[in-house]
């Protein structure tokens, strides 16, 4: 049954593939250029400092020269959708096309060609999403550095979100599909759903979460006492916490930036 | 294992065995009440209008949809629950004999033989061969009879027991008709297999088929083998009279007349009319019309009610 699973879905496994080579063409050359120029200007050392001339300078040459392609990047945040509803689609195709009736009337039972069925794309969609998240991951290592990572074409390009997210696209593919039973159709609708969704969360709901605290100290005078209940999300130039009791402390309003170690 | 008789847990079971058997999809019943029994080691063909529970019947005895109501056990198994058992021993061709159109002849093959145990692939290079099919051609580039005759090779080839046909022939010209029914037959006369295959279209059934049901409106009409089908009806044409008289002895099918002559279609059972009557041979195709157009009648106007009870086959 695996080589029919595969054989019945090498077009949209080879798609899927062909995206992550096309990422990587982007990303590879651009990332290595990046973080090249992030050790020659030696951006490290302006971070956690207030700002200077030489490195606002820097920074600000840094950005310039990068931020078009930080740009670029935010596109791929469609990438988890495209993934997903492309790799539903062969299931999509047998309902549509009513070769289900053919694949489930053969010796094996329908619980086990549904499991290799969906199995193997989605394995695929784990495979190549997690592939991209790595490398989308080292790529913005320097912004991240800069601007930590909770803003939201990062946050959501990184871990488990976007696998999440990929998950998202392919299991609403499979709803819309398995109701309207047209697979073009159904992928573009559930395509257009991921878009709508993450719009939703980016524009809408994102503002209603709690904010993060951030926290900034004199790394010589070691970790303030607040961080030990702390869950540090990111570190670098800033530092956000989010979690345990200092957000309680902060409440829902602004959140109280420490001025630590001035 | 030589002159011993391996005989499987429900080996003489009936092929196909419906107990009040109902399938209702939304408000509306596709098949209700259904109860009747195939036998094995015959080919049998349900005949009937597009609509008339055909399909349904077919999809529940392979386990494609569940039952509202009743039960159906095929080879005395249960389609769903015994669907491991069972669907090795069961070949079947869905309506429009579906076929992934993208894989060439071979892979189609190769898809039979990585899907079924019982895999017979000598047969099946040997079918596609007589067929002269290029094995690299996509399926999708195909003929319709010829993508018939491949989802047909894939079915015989699992080697199964009993082999269902969804309206295989509707959508053929005559030619691919003949020879689908013919390739059928074959495999019917090497092998001790079961076929029951449903079809609107009467011509060339009686040349295959051993046994006839008939549906209609959802419900069974007739039950019974073809030459008894066709040994038992008569036409009846005579002077206008009566047809009470005849219905009292004998079930009336469709009646007709005109100012001067009543001519009736009935089930004779060997009866004899006197001479008043002429009495004429039907053809299979004209016995069904007329089982389908009476049950129309009866429903339409409830007037008939009273030879539709005793002629329906309710079972």
């Amino acid at each position: 049954m695996t080589w029919v699973a595969w054989r019945l879905q090498r077009t949209e496994t080879l798609i899927a593939l062909a995206l992550l080579v096309l990422i990587g063409a982007v990303l590879l050359p651009t990332g290595i250029e990046m973080s090249h120029a992030f050790d020659r200007d030696h951006l490290s050392l302006c971070l956690g400092h207030r700002p200077s001339g030489a490195c606002n300078n820097a920074i600000e040459g840094f950005l310039s020269r990068f931020n078009s392609l930080g740009d670029l990047l935010a596109w791929f945040t469609l990438l988890p959708g495209l993934l997903g509803v492309i790799l539903a689609a062969p299931f999509l195709l047998e309902l549509e096309q009513g070769t289900y009736r053919l694949a489930w009337t053969q010796s094996i039972t329908r619980g086990r060609w549904i499991a290799a069925k969906l199995g193997l794309p989605l394995a695929v969609a784990l495979l190549v999403a997690g592939a991209y998240i790595l490398v989308g991951t080292w790529w913005r290592e320097p912004f991240v550095r800069m601007n930590g990572r909770m803003d939201t074409a990062t946050y959501d390009s990184e871990g488990i979100v976007a696998l999440g997210y990929t998950l998202f696209a392919f299991g609403l593919a499979l709803v819309v599909g398995v109701l309207w039973r047209k697979a073009v159709a159904a992928v573009t609708v559930a395509f257009v759903g991921y878009v709508v969704a993450r719009v939703f969360v980016d524009t809408w709901l994102r503002d209603r979460l709690v904010t993060p605290l951030k926290l900034s100290w004199n790394p010589a005078a070691g970790q303030p006492a607040a961080l030990d209940h702390a869950r540090i999300l990111s570190e670098g130039g800033k530092i956000l916490l989010g979690g345990g009791r200092l957000i309680r402390q902060g409440g829902r309003s602004r959140s109280p930036v420490t001025p630590a170690a001035r | 294992m030589s002159g011993l008789e391996v005989v499987q847990g429900g080996g003489s079971a009936p092929a196909v065995a419906a107990d009040g058997l109902g399938k209702r999809y939304g408000a509306k019943w596709a098949l209700r009440n259904c109860t009747l029994e195939i036998p094995v080691g015959a080919v049998t063909a349900l005949v009937g209008p597009n609509g008339a529970g055909k399909t349904t019947l077919l999809q529940l005895a392979v386990g494609l949809t569940v039952p509202t109501a009743g039960e159906v056990r095929v080879l005395g198994l249960s389609p769903r629950h015994d669907a491991h058992a069972l669907l090795p021993r069961v070949g079947f061709v869905a309506q429009e004999h579906p076929l992934y159109r993208g894989l060439s002849v071979a892979e189609t093959l190769k898809v039979g033989k990585r899907i079924n145990p019982g895999w017979d692939n000598d047969f099946a290079l040997g079918r596609i061969e007589q067929l002269g099919l290029p094995l690299g051609l996509k399926v999708g580039k195909l003929s319709g009879g010829q993508q018939a005759q491949v989802a047909l090779t894939l079915a015989l080839a699992k080697r199964p027991e009993l082999l269902l046909l969804d309206e295989p022939v509707a959508s053929l010209d005559p030619l691919a008709r003949r020879e689908f029914l013919q390739t059928v037959l074959e495999a019917t006369a090497e092998t001790e297999l079961t076929v029951i295959l449903s079809s609107h279209i009467i011509a060339d059934l009686e040349r295959v088929c051993d046994h006839l049901i008939i549906l209609s409106q959802a419900e069974t009409q007739l039950v019974s083998p073809i030459d008894e089908v066709l040994a038992s009806h008569r036409l009846l044409t005579g002077p206008r009279t009566d047809p009470a008289t005849i219905a009292r002895v004998n079930r009336v099918i469709r009646e007709s007349h005109t100012e001067r002559q009543t001519s009736l279609l009935v089930r004779a059972d060997g009866h004899a009319y006197d001479s008043s009557w002429e009495l004429h041979e039907v053809d299979l195709e004209e016995i069904v019309l007329a089982y389908l157009g009476h049950r129309r009648a009866g429903a339409a106007t409830g007037a008939t009610q009273r030879s539709s009870d005793r002629d329906v086959v309710r079972s």
